[in-house]
């Protein structure tokens, strides 16, 4: 880029294009990591080539330049090692991370006087993700997907993420060089097993929701039954709560419906949805057998 | 007028290929993968053009028979398997299955 070139020159100050997306970045990321985020990242709004239709950037911001990526809000190492698994399903942290995406896309408006939106946490009205969060967050350097599904940090492994869309021209991570998943345990696993400890523990061909294959130390093919996940995942989430309402209606007997409406399959969906978004993710099985930045989670 | 539904009759003879077409056994389906392996599920547009119906009609198909793909059971089952899987995480500690494999690197990594 040439300096002298008044396309590509701050007027008031000089500056190279260059240098001042170098520098609004650097800000971002200072306000994203003061506002609780592990790992910072920008995408290209223009590399979600892979993305379904309707699921790109553009779709929600046309003017859109690049994503920002934000992910942290692990459950702690404490959680993990919890014996009763509606503990971490009541506790999940993930809305920390949509709450900081706000925020930043606030501060980008004011501070910069660009266009941000945050991507919604939920789904639309065809029960589909605004924007693929884990693309993005691969797109942005934050981690790579695993053979489970959730995008692993290198560092952290599994953490929570959220995105924002900007009309702010930034300068791009890009996908990281090495994926995270498969990590040297599953790798050594897998050449004696045939298996992963995800595969191990969500077995797709025997109940479970997972199954793949490693070639050369890398995913070479995975499948994931979405259903059976969702059972899981969303046990008292909405497909709970409408399972559970679908027994209440085709019971005949009015005592035994009321022992359904009364029971704690029901009541749990209940509570579950009145907590909302932080009850979604209710299945941790496959993240809580994952090597990837156990590091962290081994304390005393 | 009420909420908008689709008729029972179109849903049976669709449902299956709906669910085929979109995925919802995902085989292949993460963008990491090389084009010529990825397998990714069709948008409700994109299936709607190839059964020629309208996208609307896909997609309340498809968010029914995605809820009706597992009987009531299999939710019942899920509780038992976290019941499970959590316990025994308690019991062998981090990485329970994978814990000789972790102690063989850092064995190796020591040397």
């Amino acid at each position: 880029m040439n300096a002298d070139d008044p396309a590509t020159t701050d007027a008031k100050t000089g500056a190279t294009m260059d240098s001042t997306m170098a520098a609004n970045k650097a800000e971002l990321v200072e306000f994203a990591r003061k506002g609780g985020a592990l790992v910072t990242g920008v995408a290209d709004a223009g590399a979600f080539a892979a993305a379904m239709a309707g699921q790109r950037p553009t779709d929600l911001l046309p003017e859109a330049k690049t994503v920002i990526v934000v992910g942290g809000a692990p459950p702690r190492a404490g959680d993990w090692q919890v014996p009763n698994y509606l503990h971490m399903e009541t506790t999940s942290t993930s809305d920390r991370m949509f709450a900081l995406a706000n925020r930043i896309a606030q501060f980008v408006e004011r501070r910069f006087g660009y266009y941000a939106v945050a991507v919604p946490s939920g789904v639309d009205r065809a029960r589909q993700p605004f924007l693929s969060l884990a693309l993005a967050a691969e797109l942005a350097g934050c981690g790579t997907p695993s053979l489970a599904g959730p995008v692993l940090n290198p560092e952290h492994g599994f953490l929570y993420f959220a995105a924002l869309l900007t009309s702010l021209p930034l300068p791009v991570d890009g996908p990281l060089a090495e994926p995270v998943c498969p990590a040297p345990e599953c790798r050594t696993m897998w050449d004696e097993q045939g298996t992963t400890p995800c595969l191990a523990v969500c077995p797709i061909d025997a109940g479970g929701c997972l199954g793949g294959r490693l070639e050369n130390g890398r995913v070479a093919e995975r499948r994931y039954d979405v259903a059976r996940c969702t059972t899981r995942a969303q046990n008292s989430f909405i497909p709970g709560f409408q399972k559970a309402l679908e027994a209440v209606f085709d019971e005949p007997d009015k005592e035994r419906r009321r022992m359904i409406l009364w029971g704690s399959q029901f009541t749990r969906t209940l509570w579950s949805m009145s907590y909302s978004n932080v009850s979604q993710c209710q299945c941790f099985e496959c993240m809580r057998v994952c090597p990837a930045g156990r590091a962290r989670r081994e304390l005393r | 007028m009420g909420f908008f539904h689709v008729d029972p009759a179109v849903y049976r003879e669709y449902k299956d290929r709906v669910l085929e077409l979109s995925q919802a056994i995902q085989i292949n389906y993460p963008e990491h993968l090389p084009p010529e392996k990825r397998k990714p599920g069709l948008s409700d547009r994109q299936i709607a053009a190839q059964l020629g119906l309208d996208e609307r009609v896909v997609r309340e198909i498809r968010c029914v028979a995605e809820r009706e793909y597992y009987p009531a059971d299999e939710w019942e089952r899920a509780l038992e398997f976290k019941e499970r899987a959590c316990r025994e995480f308690a019991q062998t500690g981090l990485a329970g299955v994978t814990k000789k494999y972790i102690q063989r690197a850092k064995a190796a990594k020591a040397k």
